[in-house]
């Protein structure tokens, strides 16, 4: 017993005093924060201006482009506002007695369905997203440059003291005008387009400066002056595949994959051409975007939920797609320790240290030592790593990322982290036998490595199986993976949050508990004979052989 | 501390892995407080016969005790093991090796720590004590491994191979350890391929080839196995010489005329072979007598089947 412990200090200390030990607790935080953090940082400081030219020969449209670009701009200005004011408002407690509704409150009795819930937005993005729906033009009466010195004048006495002033952002898409003697020869507005195009190119790729800006030209819009003519839609002509096509609006970039700009300028026309038709066919613009814009109130309501709480809320969906994240979370720890273990057993074989360990010790000490000694390891990572999740979720919830706190709040209270551990035991007294085994049988890492190939093409099935177990977490494959023993920590894992039947969680219980007693005595049967072993590991015959003759005729 | 004879009581000792008999029928009995040869070509069994003493590996039929002790698991906080094979936790100080093989042995853990710092300060290794084990070079890792083994001060030690990949001077130094052991009053078995080790140290030897046990005893006892040879040389009757008593043979040196080389009873006296040369004229031109060494028992038992095997 007390080599045991002895045993699994010497593998604890061996292990948690690596370089990389210590890196992997400290990145996931980081990481977690990064993703959050760069992406957005990225968006604000980072992402150049994106300044185009625009030719419109049409004549009619180059100012609707412009409402299209001043609708994103005020968007974001809008958004920056709101977010402004929920960092710098002092808390109206204490001064009328009213709380400060709690945001993952909010959630949790806002049905699901009534936003569309995008994880990295935020209320304001959902609130926007609905004017947007309603009619974008809407956007227009929002924060002009008076109402919004207004409005900040307003909440100026609101805001905590020491708070700075807001700072408009700046402007992401920017029209800007060709210099007349930059065309040379050409008249943009009767010049054919092949001519605009080629004069453009260099500027767009680069070769050519254009004005003082230090980044190239990002787009080239061409508006042709039959624009109204290029139409698309149920009562407009097919497009007939056997004469040269119309080309319409052309945009011209280098960069497709950033499509914020085009998406701008396609979606200003857009509305531009569909109110034009309105006209024509002698509607009223605003009564038909009315009627477009209603809707049908819908929820969804969980039977499983108590009376009166049925409506299927944020907090739900969160809830249901969280254990994704503790699968993950479940895998990656399992395989780094069982990892650990594996290398271990290697290394102490092919250095004979396990003789002067078998000469102290019984093999079954040894390998219990090691099993607590890396388990330890794998615990220490684990709370590392929820710690840091939690110090994360919480210094990013607040009014930037709201959801940051919702998941927090489904963290904390759904019970989900005691079954984590639960299923982290099981997974890996499991996993740790099977390695165990492969390490005693193996001499060298790198035969080691060659079983491990195969061991995870089986292991991964969890990893690609997780999104669909989580959709449907009573379905056959979940119903069926459940009951492989090998993965059965992990689909449990993914069912959690959809209670899985009584039978199930006390019918998985039993299976983990059986199958970790048949798997330690397994490898224990197969480290006792392996860790001896010189030369090649056995085939298996040979191994089934060895198990089941007696050790002194071994 | 329990009391025993024999540190070591092997009766009948068989190992069979499958159809390879690996040990077979071995008996055996090591005094306590003697140092041991195990002696024997590669492949002989030394190293199965090892385990089987440290209870490693199960006999497939006899008995044996250690330390009065039907298992060597039951009294192993006394036993002292290095294997043939060396090695050590590479990333682990040196001080915290050797403590962390004498804590599984018993040891406290201030005490494992103070007599890791002791024994490397004595045989020359203070300054590694707080470097790590990858940072030693091949010989002073084997030393440092030795220690680790001993550290728990064992009444018993087993050292497999324990100067093989020395150097001379290090030799010397292994030399030390296993005196002081013996001083310390510990039993001590080791096995070796290099007699002249064996020759200096061992009080008594256990002779293995083929799996069998060919000789045990002790050293005199060894060399008293062949007889006592005297080289001569300018002999011009060979008969006159044969007809000496003591004188069991004597056999042409081949390529050299005049050479003979004489085999003597056990219980004849060189000394007496040179009179009576001198009394019966005979003429020599040289007359050369030395002891055997174990090398040429070695050879005489083992045959020179094992001469390639054994001395690599």
């Amino acid at each position: 017993m007390k080599n045991t412990l002895h045993i699994a200090g010497r593998e604890f200390s061996d292990n948690a005093r690596t370089k990389g030990f210590w890196i992997n607790l400290l990145m996931f935080p980081v990481i977690i924060l990064a993703s959050v953090k760069v992406p957005q940082l990225l968006e604000e400081k980072a992402k150049p201006t994106r300044h185009f030219v625009m030719v419109d020969q049409s004549g009619e449209l180059a100012g609707v482009v412009d409402a299209g670009l001043e609708r994103h701009y005020k968007r974001e200005l809008f958004r920056k506002l709101s977010e402004y004011m929920k960092t710098h408002m002092a808390t109206p407690e204490g001064e009328d007695g009213v709380e400060q509704p709690n945001m993952a409150d909010m959630l949790e009795k806002m049905p699901a369905d009534s936003f569309q819930m995008d994880m990295t937005g935020d209320m304001t993005d959902s609130i926007l997203d609905m004017l947007d729906d309603y009619d974008p033009r809407m956007m227009d009466a929002l924060a002009n440059p008076e109402s919004l010195d207004a409005m900040l004048a307003f909440m100026k006495p609101k805001m905590k003291e020491g708070a700075p002033e807001f700072e408009a952002p700046r402007r992401m898409l920017e029209r800007v005008d060709m210099p007349e003697d930059e065309w040379g020869e050409l008249d943009p507005m009767t010049s054919s387009k092949d001519d605009l195009v080629a004069h453009m190119k260099p500027y767009l790729l680069d070769k050519k400066a254009f004005r003082d800006h230090k980044d190239p030209l990002f787009a080239f819009v061409i508006i042709p002056e039959d624009a109204f003519q290029q139409l698309k839609g149920r009562d407009k002509p097919m497009i007939d595949p056997t004469e040269a096509p119309k080309l319409g609006v052309q945009y011209w970039s280098t960069n497709l994959t950033d499509k914020d700009l085009a998406n701008v300028i396609e979606r200003a026309l857009n509305l531009e051409v569909q109110q034009r038709e309105l006209l024509a066919r002698n509607l009223d613009g605003n009564e038909v975007m009315a009627a477009q814009s209603t809707k049908m109130l819908f929820a969804s309501f969980d039977p499983k939920k108590a009376v009166g709480e049925e409506v299927v809320s944020m907090a739900d969906t969160i809830r249901k797609w969280a254990p994704i994240g503790f699968v993950y979370l479940l895998w990656v720890a399992i395989f780094t320790v069982v990892q650990m273990l594996l290398n271990n057993t290697v290394e102490e074989k092919s250095n004979r240290i396990i003789e002067v360990l078998l000469s102290s010790a019984t093999p079954w000490e040894i390998m219990v030592g090691k099993l607590v000694g890396i388990a330890c390891v794998g615990l220490t990572m684990m709370v590392a790593w929820i710690l840091s999740l939690l110090g994360v979720l919480k210094y990013l919830a607040g009014p930037t990322v709201e959801w940051a706190g919702v998941v927090l709040e489904v963290v904390q209270t759904s019970g989900l982290l005691p079954l984590f551990a639960l299923y982290f035991a099981a997974g890996y007294l499991t996993y740790a036998g099977v390695f165990l085994a492969i390490g005693s049988l193996c001499s060298t890492v790198k035969e080691a490595q060659n079983f491990m190939g195969t061991a995870m093409i089986i292991l991964m099935v969890p990893l690609f199986t997780m999104v669909f177990v989580a959709q449907d977490p009573h379905g056959s494959l979940a119903t069926f993976l459940t009951w492989i023993p090998l993965y059965t920590p992990f689909v449990m894992m993914n069912r959690a949050a959809a209670d899985p039947p009584m039978f199930d969680l006390v019918g998985t219980g039993v299976l983990m508990f059986v199958t970790v007693i048949l798997m330690l005595w397994l490898s224990s049967r197969i480290f006792r004979i392996g860790v001896l072993r010189t030369g090649q590991p056995p085939k298996i015959l040979e191994l089934i052989r060895n198990l089941t003759t007696p050790l002194k005729n071994q | 501390m329990s009391d025993y004879q024999y540190a070591v009581e092997l009766n009948n000792l068989t190992k069979r892995y499958g159809e390879f008999t690996a040990v077979r029928d071995v008996s055996l009995q090591v005094p306590r407080g003697s140092i041991y040869g195990f002696l024997g070509p590669n492949g002989a069994g030394k190293t199965t016969t090892l385990r089987m003493i440290l209870d490693i590996v199960k006999p497939t039929s006899g008995s044996l005790s250690v330390l009065g002790a039907p298992s060597a698991m039951d009294v192993r906080e006394r036993i002292g093991y290095l294997p043939e094979e060396k090695g050590l936790y590479k990333k682990m100080k040196t001080w915290a090796v050797i403590a962390y093989f004498a804590r599984l042995k018993g040891v406290g853990g201030k005490e494992a720590k103070q007599r890791a710092y002791e024994l490397l300060e004595r045989y020359g290794l203070k300054d590694f004590s707080d470097k790590k084990v990858e940072t030693l070079s091949k010989g002073m890792g084997q030393k440092v491994q030795v220690l680790a083994s001993i550290a728990h001060q064992p009444e018993f030690v087993i050292l497999d191979e324990p100067f093989s990949g020395l150097d001379p001077s290090n030799q010397q130094v292994m030399e030390d350890v296993i005196s002081d052991l013996s001083d310390a009053g510990s039993t001590i078995v080791f096995s070796t391929h290099v007699m002249s080790h064996a020759e200096r140290i061992c009080d008594r030897l256990l002779l293995i080839a083929k799996a069998e046990k060919i000789f045990d005893g002790t050293i005199p006892e060894a060399k008293a196995i062949i007889p006592k040879m005297v080289n001569l040389s300018g002999v011009h009757d060979a008969n006159k010489l044969r007809a000496l008593p003591g004188v069991t043979s004597a056999e042409a040196t081949e390529g050299m005329p005049g050479s003979y080389e004489v085999c003597m009873a056990d219980d004849a006296d060189p000394q007496q072979l040179l009179r009576d040369c001198f009394r019966d004229d005979i003429e020599l031109t040289s007359f050369n007598y030395r002891e055997p060494t174990l090398h040429d028992v070695f050879l005489h038992l083992v045959g020179e089947d094992a001469k390639v095997a054994t001395f690599r």
